[in-house]
């Protein structure tokens, strides 16, 4: 062994103290298996370098060059005939055969895709939201419904949820006394629940009116004699007999999906429709946030 | 091996372009000419819309707002489905922009309302109390452009085989025949779910406001 290999030897040590100095130093967790390769790749970069740069330096101390020269030379520089080393050679035939494959095969039909990409992030990224939040508390549910309220639906219903004064929906009340009476006399069908259209003119006059007060003082009270009309398909207490049709007492999770999925056109105005928007739980997160408004 | 590959640097040279050349062929072409084509059931805009684009040129949306929603997570959350290629065929120029001081506009039409906008650009604290947006009143008094854009449409048609139907041909008679049967109701339905008298009235009136083509090029945005 020459003193350039000792040295080469010695200095690639020093490297790998060095680095298990800095691994020390910034905690790094080699049980994790990427930290663990980088750091068995330093070595193994450290010791090639220096033990491949030693041997040619040593070996150009004493080596001549030998074999049979070529027929031209360029100003008197000329050029042995010798053939390739056998390891460059099988690594010049792989990549050969790999170009080969890549051109005809491997890029044209079976190419990365970043939309393949995104379809995979969303897949993961859902299992582990779902996962994780399958039996989420009322608490996670309100903060999650909050962060999603105040970037999705906050610029029309306000901050606050108070409709930006009647430019949206108030979600401080479920519903005013103008708009029971709008649906009462219109009849409504919009959102698609299992029980199906309302028909236009249920109640009207005197009737029609203590029905909207009664709805929009959250039902409290004794019932008028028209309610029991509403009754009929709303449920007594008006929360929407189970989901088969709109509660008339708190935004509930069906309220929700379903005014997302179809959108609402009523007399204040025009909300489009945002399906697919939402996963299920973030459709409960906002219910439950949307609950909370609720004087 | 190769010697007589190295004494011959002209045949050499033209190795190396044919297979840097099939590489191009294979990765870029394909992808290229498919990507340039409009997507299914992609409509032109309306002379309308085209004079709306000309607003969100002319007051320099793309400063603050890009219109390119990129396919990553956090951003289809926000915005909605990543943006296509395809959905850009009839942008001449496509305003992608590069710069998000504001929200992304690209399918603003699925989830904003022309009552929405009218308040936004009138007062944009009064909907969305931290914004930065400065107020662009100009555009409720400023009359749209409708007779360049109409230009422009008749223009795009021809060099570009834009799929416009019969209503758009190079003639003053043909220009005023499409403003009063097809711009002016177009502009009226906005103006009436705009929810601004004064708009309404001028719109009534046969004048089409800049607000009401910024809000409809907006709308088509989906």
């Amino acid at each position: 062994m020459n003193s350039f290999v000792v040295k080469a030897l010695v200095l690639a040590g020093v490297l790998i103290v060095g680095t298990l100095v800095v691994i020390k130093q910034m905690h790094v967790d080699l049980s994790d298996p990427v930290n663990m390769i980088t750091f068995l790749g330093a070595i193994a970069i450290a010791v090639l370098a220096f033990g491949v740069a030693a041997k040619y330096m040593g070996q150009m101390k004493t080596d001549t060059a030998t074999g049979e020269l070529a027929e031209e030379n360029w100003d008197g520089i000329g050029e042995y005939k010798n053939e390739l080393p056998a390891g460059w050679a099988y690594s010049f035939l792989g990549v050969m055969i790999w170009a080969i494959w890549y051109f005809l095969w491997g890029y044209p039909l079976n190419a990365y895709s970043q939309i393949g990409e995104y379809n995979q992030e969303v897949k993961n990224y859902n299992k582990k939201f779902e996962a994780i939040h399958k039996n989420a508390s009322p608490e996670v549910l309100k903060e999650m419904g909050e962060s999603i309220f105040l970037v999705q639906c906050a610029p029309c219903h306000g901050e606050t949820g108070d409709g930006l004064s009647g430019k949206a929906q108030d979600f401080e009340h479920r519903m005013s006394k103008k708009q029971v009476l709008a649906v009462l006399k219109s009849g409504q069908h919009q959102l698609m629940y299992p029980l199906g259209a309302m028909p236009a003119g249920l109640a009207s006059g005197q009737q029609a009116e203590e029905v909207a007060a009664y709805v929009a003082g959250g039902m409290k009270g004794k019932a008028p004699a028209a309610w029991a009309t509403c009754a009929g398909c709303h449920g007594q207490d008006g929360t929407g007999n189970g989901g088969t049709a709109p509660n008339l007492k708190t935004y509930d999770v069906t309220l929700v999906q379903h005014v997302l999925k179809h959108g609402k056109t009523g007399i204040i105005g025009h909300m489009p429709a945002f399906p697919g928007r939402f996963t299920p739980v973030q459709e409960k997160a906002l219910a439950a946030y949307l609950q909370t408004l609720k004087q | 091996m190769f010697h007589w590959l190295e004494k011959n640097p002209f045949l050499f040279a033209v190795g190396v372009f044919v297979v840097i050349a099939f590489a191009g062929l294979v990765e870029i072409l394909p992808s290229f000419t498919n990507a340039a084509r409009p997507i299914k059931g992609l409509k032109p805009y309306t002379v309308l819309e085209l004079a709306g684009k000309e607003v969100y040129k002319k007051d320099n949306c793309i400063a603050c707002h890009s219109q390119l929603i990129r396919p990553f997570k956090a951003e289809t959350d926000r915005y909605g489905k990543y943006s296509l290629s395809g959905e850009y065929a009839y942008d001449r120029p496509f305003l992608w922009g590069s710069k998000r001081t504001g929200p992304d506009l690209h399918r603003v039409g699925n989830y904003r309302t022309p009552d929405w906008h009218a308040n936004h650009m009138w007062d944009p604290k009064s909907v969305v109390p931290a914004s930065i947006m400065p107020a662009y009143k100009h555009q409720f008094k400023n009359l749209a452009d409708l007779e360049t854009a109409y230009a422009e449409a008749v223009t795009v048609k021809k060099v570009f085989n834009t799929p416009y139907g019969d209503d758009i041909q190079p003639s003053k008679a043909a220009f005023e025949k499409y403003y009063k049967e097809k711009a002016l109701p177009e502009a009226l339905k906005i103006a009436k779910a705009m929810k601004n008298k004064d708009v309404l009235a001028m719109v009534q009136q046969g004048k089409i406001p800049e607000i009401v083509a910024l809000i409809a090029y907006l709308e088509h945005l989906k």
